[in-house]
């Protein structure tokens, strides 16, 4: 392939190159592979690891009126490469940055230090619709309340920056380890050259992680994965990880609860349940305590919560902590209860609540990003240089309605990564989101579902959004 | 294992053994079309909807003599029971249901039943009629009956013999039973004549030539190919062989069941049913009778396996 019409910009870091045009040292390798290899070669390499997520059908499904859609999330083949130096300043910042969501999470459903010593208002916590007063001093085990956290991170020319805390039910695990899979089978000499860090242990770490939160006294603990069901999207995501962990997967009518306790049918009659992984979203776990029109979950399990006699992973109301208000504060947390600096940054934010900031935004509408506190998967937000002025002004009149309902952060130029678009290699923005596992220990494997906006120019990556995915290389020292 | 999942296991296999019997049928019909008169392949259509127990679409099949009307009629029956979307019983259909049964027992299967199942979807899916008929439609079908053997033998070679596989099997079995009962039946309701050629249709529908003649050797006589059908254990796919072995999956399940009452009588209910064949087919004067009588016994069966081990009542939590 022929890289020298490969486009690079000052004022976007590129994975690939370095500044003067030349490859980085780490990815060195990779850029001799790509320019040995013909446009066919890498053609029918990218063939092969799409037709490969077609045959093993790693895909979401849409449902409609006509027969089910199966959809595949487009991957590139070509990888994007980290150092081990670069991993390590990522671990230790989510490792750093979990323990205080922990803490803080611990702490509003309890005495609500935080916002007594006034790092936090109380209308950020109590008025956030993730809060759920039903979790009011319950104690969960080793104080995890966020089992499994997705962090979104992106790379400027200043560094890495955590865009997003993932903490209720974060997805997409299985497209890292189906990515790797693909990737590796088809560029083997590569990726053994490359000397890559292994990610395949993920599914012993997150079994490990699920176990270590049973509750006391049950010495061989039933571990589950519920999941809304065939007709949710991430569907084949639950059925993975249900294997990778070597749980039953369950839907809420699998499930009862007697005298406190929760009960899985089995061929054999009922089985007693020890800790719920589940993927479904706090609303819909008990119609009991939620919402009533619920049919996804199972009649009073939180009351199985509160008794301690289940373990729900991640536990009910962690929504407190990744809304995109409070996540302005988490530098603030880390000090707060950490005693130390952040080792990650955030993307500085606008509140819009404050008078302020909102004054700010709204005269510098073209130049932000402005979201929705409650939305996530990208949708309802304003990138702010893409919009028309129509679209500004529209927007304009939604935040000025309900300020506290919106945050505004600058345009970030994300780093961009090659990808191979038609016969060419081209630059795409991507960001990275790793899983950290938070048990008895942290534990992170090196490795990530790397995100692609696939469109020219788009800095939107999410799958439901025209994004792809990557495989992503930690390489080892 | 989760009763769901055991349920769905079970479906899988018999949708599945569902789409194999009517690529067996329907590639019998192809056949027919070369060479065999209208007669015959008007009786093979009625044979097949008889025992799939649905009319045609477009009602009642009136013979006709006429080599044109013959060819359309079979037209319109083959897309009606091959790839009619909203035709449940088509082949397509069953093998969607079959799929999508196995979409989501996934983690419950061997990932290369998964990966033989998943090919064959995508090689079938976006086909209709007009891609199979011009050619060859036989081909078609030997391929489809190719396919579903080899993911029977792939699930065979890597499943682990633990439940899941015996809910498997037993929906193989149970929904063999009941297929080759209405078969059965609806060729003895229907036949008019009996120059031997339906009954030699019969015997190949079944994939059963081979040892018919390996037994008999290539007199074909009626009895004698009724008899392998039902009533020879050593003929795989006979209706005595598919008892015999609903009744293995179940001694091997046990009566450990969330309904132990309705386990006991399943075990029960399929060794009467294998009995019947075993004791009163050689003397049975009225075999049709006893025919529906053994397909009812099947379809009960099934509704016991129903409610002893999928959806059963839920009593007192016993761990």
């Amino acid at each position: 392939m022929n890289l020298d019409a490969y486009e690079l910009d000052d004022a976007i870091y590129d994975e690939m190159y370095g500044a003067d045009g030349a490859p980085r040292g780490h990815c060195r390798t990779l850029h001799d592979a790509l320019a040995e290899l013909s446009g066919d070669d890498l053609e029918r390499i990218q063939q092969r690891v799409t037709r490969s997520f077609a045959e093993e059908s790693i895909s979401f499904t849409v449902y409609g009126d006509e027969e089910p859609q199966e959809r595949i999330i487009p991957v590139d083949c070509i990888p994007r490469i980290i150092t081990g130096a670069q991993w390590r300043q990522i671990e230790a910042g989510l490792t750093q940055r979990l323990a205080a969501l922990n803490r803080f999470i611990a702490d509003v459903y309890a005495g609500a230090r935080i916002v007594a010593d006034g790092v936090i208002p109380a209308e950020m916590v109590r008025g956030c619709p993730h809060y759920r007063i039903e979790m009011r001093g319950v104690a969960v085990p080793h104080g995890t309340w966020v089992a499994v956290c997705g962090t979104d991170i992106v790379r400027t020319v200043d560094g890495f920056r955590v865009l997003e805390d993932n903490l209720r039910v974060p997805s997409g695990v299985s497209y890292m380890l189906a990515n790797r899979g693909a990737v590796r089978n088809n560029l083997w000499r590569l990726y053994r050259r490359c000397r890559v860090r292994d990610i395949g242990n993920y599914g012993h770490l997150l079994r490990d992680t699920l176990l270590s939160l049973a509750p006391a006294g049950r010495d061989d603990p039933c571990l589950v994965l519920l999941t809304p069901g065939i007709f949710n999207s991430a569907f084949y995501e639950h059925m993975f990880l249900a294997r990778e962990i070597g749980a039953y997967l369950v839907e809420g009518r699998d499930l009862l609860v007697d005298g406190g306790r929760v009960y899985m049918r089995t061929t054999r009659g009922l089985r007693q349940v020890d800790v719920i992984y589940r993927r479904i979203d706090d609303d819909f776990l008990d119609p009991l305590a939620f919402r009533p029109d619920s049919l996804l979950g199972v009649p009073g399990l939180m009351n199985a919560v509160r008794n301690g006699n289940v373990t729900l992973a991640n536990a009910p109301g962690t929504g407190v902590a990744d809304d995109k208000g409070v996540y302005a504060y988490v530098p603030d947390m880390i000090r707060y209860y950490l005693g130390e600096e952040p080792l990650l940054d955030n993307v500085e934010t606008l509140l819009c609540r404050r008078p302020e900031d909102l004054e700010y935004t709204l005269d510098n509408l073209a130049d932000l990003v402005v979201k929705r506190v409650g939305e996530s998967g990208g949708y309802g937000m304003l990138v702010g240089p893409h919009a028309s002025a129509r679209e500004r002004d529209d927007y304009a009149a939604q935040v000025r309605a309900d300020p506290a309902g919106f945050i505004a952060q600058p345009v970030l130029a994300l780093s961009r990564a090659p990808c191979l678009v038609g016969d060419r290699i081209e630059p795409r923005h991507v960001d990275l989101r790793p899983f950290v596992l938070h048990g008895r220990e942290t534990r992170i494997v090196p490795g990530a579902f790397c995100r692609v906006a696939l469109v020219r120019g788009s800095l939107v990556v999410n799958s439901s959004q025209g994004g792809g995915g990557k495989d992503l290389w930690v390489l080892e020292d | 294992m989760l009763a769901r999942s055991a349920q769905g296991l079970y479906w899988m296999s018999r949708h599945l053994e569902r789409a194999e019997y009517l690529a067996r049928m329907l590639g019998l019909q192809g056949r027919t079309l070369i060479d065999r008169p209208p007669g015959e392949i008007h009786f093979g259509w009625r044979r097949l909807y008889g025992s799939l127990r649905r009319r045609p679409p477009a009602g009642d099949i009136d013979p006709d003599p006429d080599d044109d009307y013959t060819l359309a009629d079979s037209y319109t029956l083959a897309g009606d029971l091959t790839f009619e979307r909203s035709n449940p019983d088509s082949l397509r259909s069953c093998f969607a249901a079959g799929r999508e049964n196995a979409r989501q027992v996934r983690h419950c299967i061997s990932r290369e039943m998964w990966t033989s199942l998943n090919l064959a979807w995508l090689r079938l899916k976006d086909l209709d009629i007009q891609d199979i008929w011009t050619p060859e439609p036989e081909s078609f079908y030997g391929e489809m009956i190719r396919t579903l053997n080899a993911i029977d033998g792939v699930a065979s070679a890597t499943m682990y013999r633990g439940a899941g596989w015996q809910f498997l099997r037993l929906g193989t079995f149970i929904e063999r039973s009941q297929l080759m009962a209405a078969l059965a039946a609806t060729h003895l309701r229907i036949l008019e004549t009996d120059d031997g050629s339906e009954w030699t249709s019969l015997l190949k529908a079944c994939q059963a030539l081979d040892s018919y003649e390996s037994v008999h050797g290539i007199d074909r006589r009626p009895d004698r190919i009724l008899g392998l059908l039902i009533a020879d254990t050593l003929h795989p796919g006979s209706l005595a062989d598919s008892l015999t072995s609903a009744e293995s999956c179940l001694a091997a399940i046990g009566a450990q069941a969330g309904s132990p009452d309705d386990a006991a009588a399943a075990i029960r209910l399929a060794g009467r049913l294998r009995a019947r064949i075993a004791f009163d087919w050689p003397d049975s004067r009225d075999q049709l009778s006893l025919i529906d009588g053994v397909g009812q016994g099947s379809r009960d069966l099934h509704d016991l396996v129903n409610s002893a081990w999928f959806e059963y009542p839920i009593g007192t939590p016993s761990a």
